[in-house]
């Protein structure tokens, strides 16, 4: 009788665990539209700190300061974008110019 | 409007990170629980969130020129 019941109720209780995780991210909003999911992160990266904090006091030791760091990649990205596209625009006549330059160094110098 | 445009943008790739990391998780969750850690669950979640992500981004960068139509019922 035992026998017949344990697999029974190990299944039960994986499907209880998977079907919650499915239940935790319908949620959270994780599987919405685009606008909910974008939230998702902001709200994430706000409860993260208190969260750390939290845990930290529960076990008693000290961690180490997170170093913030001051460079956003998200901002970067549209100036790294145009930096590279121009500089690779203006390559070409840039490396004319300097080949120019080297030439007639060494015209110079051959005087 | 490009202002509009790199906001959509922005918005679709931080959906797919949340959607692929979700897809993830709840893949590695099935995997360890029902298929004996296997790898395919993984991936497959994997695919499920790149493309809900994708989905998605879709129907924002086409959102104001999709109709919606109405069907109107003889009374």
């Amino acid at each position: 009788m035992a026998g017949k019941i344990l697999p029974v109720l190990k299944l039960a209780t994986k499907v209880t665990i998977a079907g919650g995780a499915l239940y935790v991210a319908y949620d959270s909003g994780l599987l919405g539209g685009s606008e909910q999911g974008s939230k998702v992160i902001g709200k994430a990266k706000a409860a993260f700190p208190p969260a750390v904090d939290e845990w930290v006091k529960y076990f008693g030791f000290e961690l180490p300061a997170f170093p913030k760091i001051g460079f956003a990649p998200v901002e970067a990205w549209n100036s790294g974008v145009h930096s590279s596209i121009s500089a690779l625009s203006s390559g070409p006549t840039a490396v004319g110019d300097y080949t120019n330059q080297g030439l007639q160094y060494l015209k110079d110098l051959a005087k | 409007m490009a202002e509009e445009q790199g906001r959509k943008w922005d918005r679709c790739l931080a959906d797919s990170a949340v959607k692929l990391a979700t897809g993830l998780g709840v893949g590695i969750v099935f995997s360890v629980l029902f298929f004996k850690r296997r790898t395919w669950p993984v991936v497959f979640g994997l695919g499920v969130g790149l493309g809900m992500g994708y989905s998605n981004c879709q129907q924002d960068f086409r959102s104001p020129y999709l109709l919606h139509g109405h069907m109107v019922k003889e009374q």
